[in-house]
């Protein structure tokens, strides 16, 4: 199958062009362009209701827009490529009274993977997490962190081309969400395309080579992480004062102040060097630092309660 | 295809693996053998204390007869002997006393006896009223029975008996006529039912009707019938069960990412089928091989198990496709619940209308309700398993009209459960899947 390109001439494993879905008076995406190099880690971020599941059931096939067109793995419009897709569903939905072995045949053998090819893979991606132990337990005596490793292997175990994984993270302790990165990060190396939701704006940061974020339907970032923080400019300043927080109140050009405990995070109005003057004429400085706003910050501009403003990527 | 045939494996091997399908296995013979072995234990663990009771007897002529019939009755009829020449007593002995009014009236001697009753002195008091042996005296309480007692039919019923055949015995020997005679030219004329005579093929000889077989007329067509409701009854609406399940424990939608709607729906479906005819196999050939020992067999043609199994599978389809859409479109067993009642009387439909089928199977109410989509398999399979079976142009028009029907069912009710099987939230309301039916 060819993939379709972008201008640039990159494959594109997924494409959605002027994609809109309502349910009832409510509409869930609104107009959504984008598109999806191959090869790449694609992060979908956006508040929770903003359209994020939605958009992944669309790709999936599961949902059907209402208007637009979705191109997935050269096959528009169709679920022609579902077998060619592995999905990690937001709530992990496995049978708590099937042995882990038998749940990941059935799964693989939906996605059309003969007997004898998904045992294999079974053992490989068990000893590879280090749950061949469990392999013929039942599911419902696992624990969440093992069940969650199951579930990723599930979407997996067939060699999808693309993944899907929605909120692949959450729940998961650190020891576990470790081992889960590297899988996915590896699946990457091996040339699949990965589009994962998340609410860790660290973890997007730092995995994805593109990051979309959609709000109240409509996609209001688009793009690499750097090209995201370059269109806000060097608005931010990193900061660790004598008298904290306080210190800074009422300070002429500071904007807004996150308060990390530690350290201060203050976006500013005007030349950086400008409060860099009045804050050592008020305080002592330990740290003062100009910088590019974090995806987190970009995040909270956009989506906090105050904001009611759409802005655009 | 392939993923339909996959998910109703998986779905077979999964019910028939767990715990409940070796249950519903011996489900029916251990409720069988359970009621049997109850009903024995009941008989050998039977009250055989003995009952004591008080009779009034105003006509002064009936109590020697019950107080000998009674002796004779404790003495014989409630002993059963054993090969040791045991004696072993099957029921209570009835040991009545004759209760002298004296001078005190009708009002003290009951008050005198209930009172008795209530001290548990007695079981009851038998008031025989002076004109008991008059014929004209039939039906205004010239015998009475009273007791605290009065789920205890035994004793009043035995002495309703017995003095009856006294009174009898009394009023024709008043009127000179000989009862034995009487009794000799009252007795019936018993009918033989007979099916129809046949010439013979191939000898040309007169083949005489035989005796019809109550097993074929009544057991057989009955037990197809009542297997069939067990087989939709254990497995239709189960299926709303585990698609309800599914979708809360978020299942479906991984499915879903492999599966169309369509296809999950109609491998759950098939799966549940696939469960149900093992079962029905298992016991079907359980009957047969029971049947064949008794020498039986015979009375049982083949195309009746071809139906059956027609039917059950039109039934599994059809009602299958309906309780998988309701489990899809809830959220809640409680609404599933509300949504399943109207369904549920659907099923049960043929309990309610077998009777007067089964005595007459080919009267127009036999023949409409038999024909009615929802009926029709359970229905038609009685009225064809009763001797000689209703007209073929009757057979045909069921098996079409019950056949799209169940497309119609099927084809619904994966509209429905492609909607409510990724929705969440509000019960859904009968408009509502109309709506969703009738969507595009």
């Amino acid at each position: 199958m060819i993939l379709p390109s972008d201008a640039n001439g990159r494959s594109l494993a997924v494409k959605l062009s002027g994609v809109t879905k309502r349910f009832g008076q409510h509409t869930a995406v609104d107009d959504l362009s984008l598109a999806v190099p191959a090869g790449s880690v694609y992060g979908f971020i956006g508040p929770n209701g903003s359209g994020k599941t939605t958009t992944l059931r669309m790709i999936l096939h599961i949902f059907h827009p209402d208007r637009g067109e979705i191109e997935v793995l050269g096959e528009r419009s169709t679920r022609a490529a579902n077998d060619r897709i592995g999905y990690l569903p937001e709530e992990r939905g496995l049978y708590k009274k099937m042995t882990v072995r038998r749940v990941l045949a059935y799964y693989a053998s939906l996605k059309g993977m003969k007997s004898r090819d998904s045992q294999a893979a079974i053992v490989h991606w068990l000893a590879k997490l280090g749950l061949e132990k469990w392999a013929d337990q039942k599911i419902e005596a696992l624990s969440k962190g093992m069940a969650q490793k199951i579930q990723f292997v599930s979407a997996v175990i067939a060699r999808p081309e693309l993944l899907i994984l929605d909120e692949p993270f959450s729940g998961l302790d650190p020891v576990n969400l470790e081992v889960l990165r590297a899988a996915i990060l590896e699946q990457r190396q091996s040339g699949r395309t990965v589009i994962f939701s998340t609410h860790d704006m660290a973890m997007a940061e730092q995995m994805c080579d593109f990051v979309f974020m959609i709000y109240k339907g409509r996609k209001v970032l688009d793009g690499t992480l750097a090209a995201i923080q370059s269109s806000y400019g060097e608005d931010t300043v990193r900061l660790r004062v004598d008298g904290g927080v306080e210190a800074l109140r009422g300070i002429e050009g500071v904007q807004s102040v996150r308060d990390l405990g530690q350290s201060q995070e203050v976006r500013c109005t005007g030349d950086p060097q400008d409060l860099l003057k009045r804050l050592a004429a008020r305080t002592r400085l330990h740290l003062f630092e100009v910088a590019r706003p974090s995806l987190h910050d970009i995040f909270i501009r956009i989506a906090a309660p105050a904001s009611e403003e759409v802005q655009h990527g | 295809m392939v993923k339909i045939w996959r998910i109703a494996v998986t779905e077979f091997v999964n019910a028939t693996r767990s715990k409940a399908f070796l249950l519903g296995i011996l489900a029916l013979p251990v409720l069988i053998g359970l009621s049997i072995a109850l009903q024995y234990f009941g008989q050998k663990n039977k009250d055989v204390r003995d009952r004591r009771f008080a009779v009034v007897d105003r006509t002064s002529a009936l109590f020697p007869v019950i107080a000998s019939k009674a002796a004779e009755r404790n003495e014989t009829s409630i002993m059963r002997g054993d090969d040791d020449g045991r004696r072993e007593q099957t029921a209570p002995k009835f040991i009545p006393e004759l209760f002298d009014e004296g001078p005190a009236g009708s009002a003290a001697t009951e008050l005198v006896l209930a009172d008795r009753v209530r001290r548990k002195e007695i079981t009851g008091y038998f008031l025989i009223a002076t004109n008991a042996l008059s014929p004209e005296a039939a039906g205004e309480g010239a015998l009475a029975w009273s007791t605290e007692a009065h789920s205890y039919s035994e004793l009043p019923d035995w002495l309703e008996q017995t003095v009856n055949e006294e009174i009898r015995r009394l009023r024709f020997a008043d009127a000179g006529v000989d009862q034995a005679l009487v009794h000799k030219l009252m007795g019936n004329v018993p009918v033989k039912r007979l099916g129809l005579s046949n010439v013979d093929a191939a000898t040309g000889d007169v083949v005489k009707a035989k005796t019809t077989n109550r097993f074929a007329t009544f057991a057989l067509p009955g037990g197809c019938l009542f297997l069939l409701y067990l087989m939709v009854m254990g497995s239709a609406p189960a299926l709303l069960n585990t698609v309800l399940e599914e979708k809360m424990q978020k299942i479906s939608e991984v499915l879903l990412s492999s599966a169309t709607p369509f296809q999950l729906m109609m491998g759950k479906v098939l799966g549940a089928t696939l469960v149900s005819l093992t079962l029905s196999g298992l016991y079907l050939g359980t009957v047969a091989a029971l049947m064949w020992r008794m020498g039986v067999l015979d009375l049982v043609p083949p195309s009746l198990v071809l139906w059956f199994v027609f039917f059950q599978l039109v039934s599994l389809l059809m009602f299958g496709s309906i309780f998988a859409a309701i489990g899809a479109s809830c959220s809640e067993i409680r609404d599933a619940q509300n949504l399943m009642f109207p369904v549920m009387l659907l099923v049960m439909l043929p309990f309610f209308v077998f009777m007067p089928i089964m005595q007459s199977p080919n009267s127009p109410f036999a023949t409409g309700m038999s024909l009615f989509p929802p009926a029709t398999p359970m229905l038609m399979m009685l009225r064809i398993a009763i001797p000689p079976g209703p007209p073929w142009w009757e057979i045909a028009l069921g098996v079409g009209l019950t056949t799209l029907f169940t497309l119609a069912c099927v084809w619904a009710g994966a509209k429905i459960f492609r909607i409510g099987i990724l929705a969440q939230g509000q019960a859904p309301t009968l408009g509502k899947l109309v709506r969703w039916v009738l969507s595009k």
